[in-house]
């Protein structure tokens, strides 16, 4: 599902975010990605969704390499993977349903379908109550489900998750995890960046680990420490 | 795509309302750049207007040798009707020119006395069809053997030609200087949108927008300002126009000024469509600028 090759990112300021990484992701896989703030997680992640480009290397996903993607291809690329953010990235003026909802709005689909995949998503994250609801009304476990919930109303065969439980409490954290996981389940191959170590360690699944953006570990069932 | 086509004005709704006073400000300089437009329009009609209705009044005068027969003459304005660009002959015989001539000056100069013999040649007033032709039908009459001489005002219309082609020169700089002012205002109206939603524009890029997507409700917006421009700059010129006619109607009768309904419409459509155009390109201008810089 993804693939990286010798994948490096160098950025204008010369820093080495990213040093020759090469790494394969199965179908359906849920894989944590570790390590310390300024790692290169992010910057790993960006390369995936094409936010960001190699300064060498071949990154594939979905059998598609990413990086000599002609640029109007990209808005297609991006309907193939979900993105979650630490931050949520809400629309602070719409609701929401309508945060959910736009996301199957660009892609031109029509009104009926847009109605029952944001609701099929809603439900599946646990916020069909909220629907009429506005961002700043929402806890931030809930505003992290509506970002969730609008990452995969595409049905996207893959959801990116930058620090997902980066601003919520280690409850809450779990839950959202729970979440991801039943995501995953559902045939989503799911990659989640986080420093949280308790999280890691419960769930015991594939684990790889950055550090100064190199690889130095990549362990099924991992810990967050080796 | 129906639901595409409400979401794009929804959001060009939102983006008006955001920057209410900068749309403002667009709409007015919008406005003010168009009624100078459609101002030098209508001008330029109208001199031509006048200078075509002037100049088609004006008669070339062709003056024979004095020795010309009678019959000569005749044959001779045969020829000159049959001329290209001529609609209307008329011959006037030496002896009644010469006639008239003492009926207007006889009783002051005591001709007689002075002069013998009627001094005068034949004359031909041409009338042409189209004003333009008139050099070329002067040429073409002045070429015939027995014309001494061709003589018209070309002096007066070439002076009133050339004062429609200053004002038209001038009119289009003023127009294209206008109009890249108001361009820019647009732009930049459109730019404090396009600023104030750099999280929607993200977001729906990162959703899997395409770039032609996110540009519409931004274009939509300058649109929506150009045909309120438009409207408003129509309505200030309709109504100064027809008074202004009513006026110069009144108090210089003889100024022939355009009242050509179809032909006023169309000056009102293209000024409209001005204002559209540019509030399109405007639209257009600033997001793109916003999606230029992305890998
Ligand atoms: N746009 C950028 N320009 C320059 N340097 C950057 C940029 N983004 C990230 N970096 C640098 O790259 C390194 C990796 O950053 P990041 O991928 O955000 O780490 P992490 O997500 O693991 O905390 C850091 O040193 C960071 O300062
Ligand atoms: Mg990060």
């Amino acid at each position: 599902m993804i693939e990286l090759t010798n994948v490096s990112k160098t950025f204008s300021s010369g820093i080495d975010a990213l040093h020759n990484i090469s790494l394969t992701i199965g179908k359906e896989e849920f894989v944590f990605l570790v390590g310390s703030s300024g790692a290169g997680k992010t910057t790993l992640l960006k390369m995936l969704y094409r936010e960001d480009l190699p300064t060498s290397g071949k990154v594939i996903v979905d059998r598609v390499n990413v990086a000599e993607l002609n640029p109007d291809q990209v808005p297609y690329l991006r309907r193939n993977i979900g993105v979650v953010f630490q931050d949520f990235k809400l629309l602070p003026k719409r609701t929401v349903y309508e945060n959910v909802a736009f996301a199957l709005r660009v892609t031109g689909a029509p009104r009926s379908t847009i109605r029952r995949k944001a609701m099929q998503a809603l439900e599946l994250v646990g916020m069909l109550r909220r629907v009429s609801s506005f961002p700043n009304e929402l806890s931030g476990g809930e505003k992290q489900r509506v970002c969730i919930a609008r990452a995969i109303v595409n049905n996207p065969p893959i959801l990116l998750a930058d620090e997902p439980t980066g601003n919520l409490d280690p409850t809450t954290s779990w839950d959202i995890l729970q979440l991801l996981d039943k995501i995953n389940k559902r045939n989503t191959t799911v990659v989640v960046a986080t420093h949280n170590k308790s999280i890691v360690d419960e769930m015991k699944k594939r684990v790889i680990e950055l550090d100064g953006g190199r690889l130095i570990r990549d362990q099924q069932l991992g810990m967050y420490n080796v | 795509m129906f639901s595409s086509i409400e979401f794009f004005i929804i959001e060009a709704f939102r983006s008006f309302r955001r920057s209410a006073l900068m749309t403002m400000v667009a709409i007015v300089t919008i406005t003010v750049s168009l009624t100078v437009f459609g101002f030098f329009l209508l001008s330029i009609i109208n001199m031509g207007n006048i200078v075509g209705t002037f100049a088609s009044r004006l008669d070339l005068v062709a003056y024979t040798s004095k020795d010309l027969s009678l019959e000569d003459a005749a044959a001779v304005q045969l020829k000159i009707g049959k001329l290209p660009g001529v609609e209307k002959v008329e011959f006037t015989s030496k002896t009644e020119a010469w006639k008239k001539f003492k009926g207007d000056f006889g009783s002051k100069l005591a001709l007689e006395e002075i002069v013998h013999e009627n001094p005068l040649p034949h004359t031909f007033a041409v009338r042409v069809r189209n004003p333009d032709m008139l050099p070329v039908v002067a040429k073409s009459i002045s070429d015939l053997e027995v014309i001494d001489e061709v003589r018209y005002s070309g002096k007066l219309i070439d002076q009133m030609r050339s004062m429609v082609g200053a004002v038209r020169a001038a009119g289009i700089v003023l127009v294209v200087l206008l109009s890249l002012a108001t361009l820019l205002i647009v732009v930049n109206t459109i730019r404090l949108t396009v600023i104030a939603r750099e999280t929607d524009i993200y977001i729906m890029k990162l959703v899997g927008a395409t770039n032609t997507f996110v540009k519409w409700p931004f274009i939509i917006e300058g649109i929506m300002i150009g045909v309120i421009g438009g409207i408003a700059s129509f309505i200030i010129l309709k109504l100064s126009y027809d008074s202004a006619i009513m006026q110069i109607s009144a108090a210089l009768p003889f100024l022939p000024v355009v009242t050509d309904q179809r032909l006023l419409w169309f000056v009102y459509l293209v000024m409209t469509m001005t204002g559209v155009g540019l509030g399109m390109l405007g639209g257009y201008i600033s997001v793109s600028r916003a999606l230029k810089n992305e890998p």
